[in-house]
């Protein structure tokens, strides 16, 4: 590898290490942060005559570290779900959470529609607006001291079921996309069969646990991690083979070793890994963003931002209220999930690929950026939000009773 | 509210635990176990739905003020025996007397599992001025008592009772 090769490799690390460390001492959401020191520091910098900030360029090695961290992201998210963790939840959670995600998916389709009439770019934004950052809504709920809360079951309940529900979008998302979005109907079949297979190797992969449980019982973490990163790079590799997204097939063998009974184990190992690689993804995801774009996305990015905001806070008071939480409970839950993060980028990453007519990956970047701005606020002002709504909510109610008077 | 109060459980995916206890007072108390390995206690006032205080500890921390509370280190004078019980089984410190039938015994010697059917789960020795107590956990069966010893030890009440006599030195 050459000097200037590895020089490269240096500085972004040294960028992304940086976004992370003033995101830590500021309380910021680091994913935002990441983002933007790619794009002020990336190929597309800023530049003029007596100053350039390109510092860094989009070289292979970088393509491949990233490659890997959104494969690790997926592994993980794979990993970390279990469908028995979403049954013990309890049925009312289970229903929260349901009519949660579904009505905010809904209201992300409606969004996507109303945005740019097309079916790719529809599923695209419904993908990037659904789901709320984990990371971001449990580090608020610890820095607000809101963990011994009645509501945090809830919220945290309601993240479950997001996961659930992204890993599903994901791989159907990554199949409808694998077809190049030709038609919406060759789209959603290709779509479906994704789905389909995934439920097979579940399918398969519960009755093989047993064979991989021997397989995997490694005294030292040293082969483990070495056979379940070659288990992952195979598969990525032969899903493409197969006409089956990489991303899915990373999913797939997540959701396999789950199963098993080393999967705490193996989340422990891999953590770092996806940490290390997933912040090169995120920054190599701002590099790849020119900054003028923003300009031309911004009053999409705001009608986004606001219908978020707008929309979460009502679901999140509805299914708040199916679940039995009311009052000041009630508007806590609405409060803490609007923050996007990790499945914004990662919807982006997928689906900026194929459809580069839209500029995906900057609306994406501009709107996890402000949505990391007003997320921490609504939570913090949930009891003043409470308060006014209350306010607003008697004023309404006597003025309709004062025309029914009259 | 039953009176000895009751203490709920509930997970906090991704987080830890979370266990609730409400205490004979109307106070309620909140413990919540992080998963890296953080506790975080919260007061709620009767009432209240929100914590008005809390405080955060860390891992070792915590294990230190658990004990204290537990009175590892320092026994409430009301309770001259401390005595704690979870459905059937008793958890008892006793203090091994001069006279004792153990004393100079070994665990293995005496067949405490197999004889009386109890568990020794520690012995702390005795405490002497400007030494630190030390305790031997889960001791193996070639660990001797000496008088002045207190032993923390675990089985059911009848089999207890018969150690105890022994280890007091009240006939037996």
């Amino acid at each position: 590898m050459s000097d200037a090769l590895f020089l490269n490799l240096v500085l972004v690390i040294a960028g992304a290490t940086a976004a992370i460390l003033i995101a830590r001492k500021f309380h910021f959401s680091s994913i935002p942060l990441l983002i933007l020191f790619g794009i002020m520091i990336g190929p597309h910098a800023p530049h003029g005559a007596w100053f350039d900030l390109r510092l860094v360029e989009h070289t292979e090695s970088i393509q491949m570290m990233s490659r890997l961290g959104i494969l690790l992201l997926l592994f993980y998210l794979g990993l970390e779900f279990s469908a028995t963790r979403v049954i013990e939840r309890g049925t009312t959670i289970l229903k929260g959470g349901g009519i949660y995600v579904a009505l905010n998916f809904v209201r992300g389709l409606a969004l996507g529609w109303l945005l740019f009439q097309s079916w790719p770019a529809m599923l695209a934004i419904a993908g990037i607006t659904t789901v709320s950052s984990s990371a971001v809504v449990t580090k608020l709920l610890v820095e607000f001291k809101r963990t011994a809360n009645p509501e945090t079951e809830l919220i945290l309940g309601i993240m479950v079921f997001e996961d659930a529900f992204m890993a599903v979008f994901l791989s159907a998302l990554s199949g409808f996309f694998l077809t190049k979005g030709t038609s919406p109907l060759v789209g959603i079949v290709a779509g479906v069969v994704t789905v389909a297979f995934i439920l097979g190797i579940l399918f398969l992969g519960r009755r093989l646990s047993k064979l991989l449980d021997s397989l995997l019982s490694f005294r030292s973490g040293e082969p483990l991690i070495m056979l379940v990163f070659s288990l992952l790079l195979i598969m990525a590799y032969f899903a493409e083979e197969l006409g089956v997204a990489e991303a899915v097939a990373a999913l797939l063998l997540g959701l396999v070793l789950a199963e098993t009974s080393h999967s705490k184990r193996i989340i422990q190992l891999v953590t770092p890994l996806r940490d290390l690689f997933g912040a090169v993804f995120f920054f190599s995801f701002g590099m790849e963003i020119d900054c003028r774009q923003f300009a031309p996305v911004a009053t999409y990015t705001l009608v986004a931002v606001a219908a978020t905001v707008v929309g979460n806070y009502f679901t999140g008071l509805l299914s708040a209220w199916i679940s039995g939480y009311r009052g000041r409970a009630a508007t806590n839950v609405a409060c803490s999930l609007m923050s996007r993060g990790e499945f914004a980028v990662i919807t982006a990453g997928i689906a900026g690929v194929a459809i580069a007519d839209y500029p995906l990956p900057a609306l994406a970047a501009l709107y996890i950026l402000l949505l990391a701005v007003i997320s921490p606020i609504t939570a913090k002002k949930s009891r003043w939000i409470h308060t006014i709504s209350i306010k607003a909510w008697t004023l309404f109610a006597r003025k309709k009773a004062g025309s029914a008077a009259c | 509210m039953s009176p000895l109060g009751t203490i709920k459980e509930a997970e906090l995916p991704g987080l830890g635990k979370k266990y609730f206890a409400q205490l004979e007072s109307g106070d309620r108390f909140v413990v919540v176990i992080y998963d890296e390995g953080n506790r975080e206690l919260f007061y709620l006032p009767p009432g209240e739905d929100e914590p008005t205080c809390s405080v955060m500890l860390t891992d070792q921390e915590a294990r230190q003020i658990g004990s204290i509370i537990g009175g590892a280190f320092y026994q409430p004078k009301v309770l001259e025996k401390l005595e704690a019980a979870v459905a059937e089984l008793h958890i008892e410190w006793l203090k091994i007397s001069p006279d004792s039938e153990v004393a100079g015994k070994s665990i293995g010697e005496l067949g405490v599992r197999k004889k009386y059917g109890v568990t020794i789960v520690a012995v702390i020795e005795q405490t002497e001025k400007g030494k630190k107590r030390t305790a031997a956990i889960n001791p193996g069966p070639s660990y001797v008592f000496t008088p002045g010893q207190t032993i923390i030890v675990a089985g059911r009440r009848d089999s207890l009772e018969l150690f105890e006599r022994m280890v007091t030195g009240e006939g037996g």
